[in-house]
């Protein structure tokens, strides 16, 4: 079967501490609960958490959404995107099947990314990793006024930001994720193609903006 | 006795706070004073006891795991129970699950759950007598059955070009005058999980034919691509269209019989293969090139359409049984599979080349113009056989293709054909799916095989068909 593996990289620096970490759990309770209720996506689309502070840590591994536990989420630390970068591109080598002969690999991984502010560590050597895999959608996400657009854009064209990093936004950021995972999922059976371009997404609530 | 002793407990007080040096007057406050305090710590140290207790429990990091709907869920784990007791796990009953604590500390908790969902469910427990009932929230989830969710809504019958959700057909060829058993046609098409969620129709087609004169088969099956809106019609009419030329040209036609004879008794013979070759193009490729022409032309009486709306593949065979052997053309554009399938000699020999590179989703439609115009269609497209027999000709769209055989190179194996074959034979016991009997005039196998093909293989929803000769 192929898989649709869904890797989210979340920021945990002590900035997110209090109500937008509190978000983000949300968030993420919301995007598994709304996913189970999708059958594309509950046969199809697998998830993996990568949080990043001083360092990253996948805490969970790319896993079945009807076996997914939502993992325990705290805030505190710098924020090393970089390092996420390396990580995912390290996890996704591990986890993710590629094609062979006598077996279709899983589909291109979709990557939501989100941050509220600028990296403390290396980009750079992360990014190289990560462009060196093949990547289905790539979303990053600017949450609040501290992260930087122009960074995020050199990790993928599909940049979104959020105005203000509080619980309504970030929930509506993650309902469109859940809305995003759920037609990727369609998708790649319907058409049996991976979305490349936001376009092919759900259009985004008013709280998420399109960053040109 | 108990005044006695009492009395003795008095006088003892009384003496203890005397050597302590507790004049007469002072004896009330004090007293009131020390079990005051000594009340405190002992409440204190009571709470204390509980919340390490609490803590213990708490550091077990008890998680459930997810469960399924109605499917028997079991989960075991321990509780330090010489620290705790009167145990229960409030909410498990309203979801349809039995908790048990046993004495040495194994606990469970097992049932089918009733509803789907996210919930809590809290772990009560005593700690030290008098304290308060401790309590512990842990969450669980239910998925929901994935099948319960594919609904099923009837098309509209009212939008264009309508079709049946399903169809079926048997032709049943009885005995010729020589009393040996002819092959049969079977075949099936239904409606994908994914159209069949939103209301949308059945895109694949099949068509099939039996000419008794002649003894001719024709068999063709197409699949209407997902992206385009009318391709329901493009397949139908492509279908259609190739068995009524092939009917027409293979009806009464002692010249070309007599080609494949002649081929036949001589297949060294450059001469003969050319001029069979020419007639086979004649009947299969025109047949396809008609099929394309018929679809643009409902495409052009449709103002609001274009030839690509109509978009589909095309497969399909024609086939006779001659004194030799049997006689098989057949033309195929765009996915899915052909197959002749052989148990004796052990060989599945695919009749083309499926359209499909490394991505699906890329395939070739026999709407597009420049199939035709590729001058390797007729090497590429087209394909005679001859061969003396064989268990099963196989034409099935996608739908069926992709979940059975995964890859191209699958296709090219025998034994994925035969495990294929099996499959088909045994059905799916463990989704109560019943096998087809493949067995001479058994038209039963009709009903039987529309009801195979609602197998389950997660992520592969499309509509199936397939078309069996055999």
């Amino acid at each position: 079967m192929r898989r649709l593996p869904v890797y989210l990289l979340l920021d945990c620096s002590g900035s997110m501490f209090g109500e937008p970490i509190e978000a983000v759990k949300n968030g993420v309770q919301v995007l598994i609960s709304t996913l189970r209720q999708d059958p594309y996506a509950l046969e199809t689309a697998y998830l993996s958490i990568i949080t990043f502070d001083s360092s990253a840590q996948q805490l969970t591994p790319l896993t079945e959404l009807s076996a997914f536990q939502q993992p325990s989420i705290q805030a505190s630390g710098c924020t090393a995107l970089g390092d996420a970068l390396t990580l995912l591109a390290q996890r996704a080598d591990q986890e993710v099947t590629k094609t062979t002969a006598e077996q279709k690999g899983d589909w291109k991984p979709l990557v939501f990314i989100m941050t509220d502010g600028e990296p403390t560590d290396d980009l750079n050597k992360g990014l190289a990793e990560f462009k060196k895999r093949k990547w289905g959608m790539v979303v990053a996400c600017a949450a609040g006024a501290g992260a930087n657009t122009d960074t995020l854009k050199k990790i993928t064209e599909c940049v979104v930001s959020l105005d203000t990093a509080d619980s309504a936004t970030i929930k509506a950021f993650f309902k469109w994720v859940s809305a995003s995972v759920s037609s990727g999922s369609m998708k790649v059976e319907e058409i049996g193609a991976e979305a490349t371009t936001l376009s092919e997404l759900p259009p985004p609530p008013p709280e998420v903006n399109i960053v040109i | 006795m108990a005044a006695v002793n009492l009395n003795e407990s008095a006088r003892a007080l009384d003496r203890a706070m005397r050597m302590a040096g507790v004049t007469s007057s002072d004896k009330e406050s004090f007293l009131n004073w020390a079990v005051g305090s000594l009340w405190r710590t002992f409440k204190d140290e009571r709470m204390n006891q509980r919340i390490m207790i609490e803590n213990e429990v708490r550091g077990l990091g008890l998680r459930f795991p997810n469960g399924t709907v109605r499917k028997e869920y079991s989960v075991f784990f321990r509780l330090p129970v010489d620290k705790i007791s009167d145990i229960t796990l409030s909410g498990a009953d309203e979801l349809g699950l039995v908790f048990a604590a046993g004495e040495d500390g194994l606990c469970s908790l097992s049932g089918k759950p009733r509803t789907a969902g996210d919930f809590t469910l809290r772990l009560r427990y005593r700690t030290v007598e008098g304290e308060p009932v401790s309590e512990l929230a842990i969450p669980v989830a239910f998925n929901p059955d994935p099948r319960e969710l594919w609904h099923n809504i009837p098309t509209d019958p009212d939008i264009p070009y309508y079709k049946p959700d399903c169809d079926s057909e048997y032709v049943k060829v009885e005995a010729g005058a020589d009393g040996a058993p002819r092959k049969d046609i079977v075949a099936a098409s239904q409606r994908g999980r994914s159209h069949a969620r939103e209301g949308k129709a059945r895109d694949d087609h099949f068509s099939l034919f039996h000419c008794n004169d002649s003894d001719w088969y024709i068999i063709a099956v197409a699949d209407g691509a997902g992206s385009a809106k009318y391709s329901r019609k493009g397949s139908e009419v492509a279908c259609k269209t190739v068995i009524d030329h092939c009917k027409n040209l293979l009806a009464d036609n002692p010249g070309f019989e007599a080609s494949i004879r002649e081929y036949e008794a001589d297949r060294e013979n450059q001469d003969k293969r050319t001029t069979v070759t020419r007639q086979v193009i004649d009947i299969i490729y025109t047949g396809a090139m008609k099929a394309h022409e018929a679809v643009k032309k409902v495409a052009e009486a449709n103002d609001e359409a274009k030839l690509k709306d109509f978009a589909t593949t095309l497969m399909f065979a024609v086939c006779k049984k001659y004194d030799f052997g049997w006689f098989i053309a057949s033309f195929w554009v765009g996915d899915g599979a052909m197959c002749l399938f052989d148990e004796k000699t052990k060989t599945a020999k695919l009749l083309g080349t499926p359209d499909e590179g490394e991505f699906s989703g890329q395939t070739r439609f026999l709407t597009m113009p420049e199939i035709f115009r590729d001058p390797e269609v007729v090497s590429k497209r087209l394909r005679m056989s001859i061969v003396t027999d064989f268990t099963a000709l196989f034409l099935m769209t996608d739908g069926v293709s992709d979940p059975m055989f995964e890859t191209d190179r699958n296709l090219n194996d025998y034994t994925k054909w035969e495990e294929f074959y099996n499959k088909l034979s045994s059905g799916f016991p463990d989704d109560e799916i019943k096998g087809v009997d493949l067995s001479d005039d058994n038209e039963t196998a009709e009903e039987r095989l529309l009801g195979w093909l609602d197998f389950w293989s997660p992520g592969n929803h499309d509509d199936r068909t397939i078309a069996i000769l055999y």
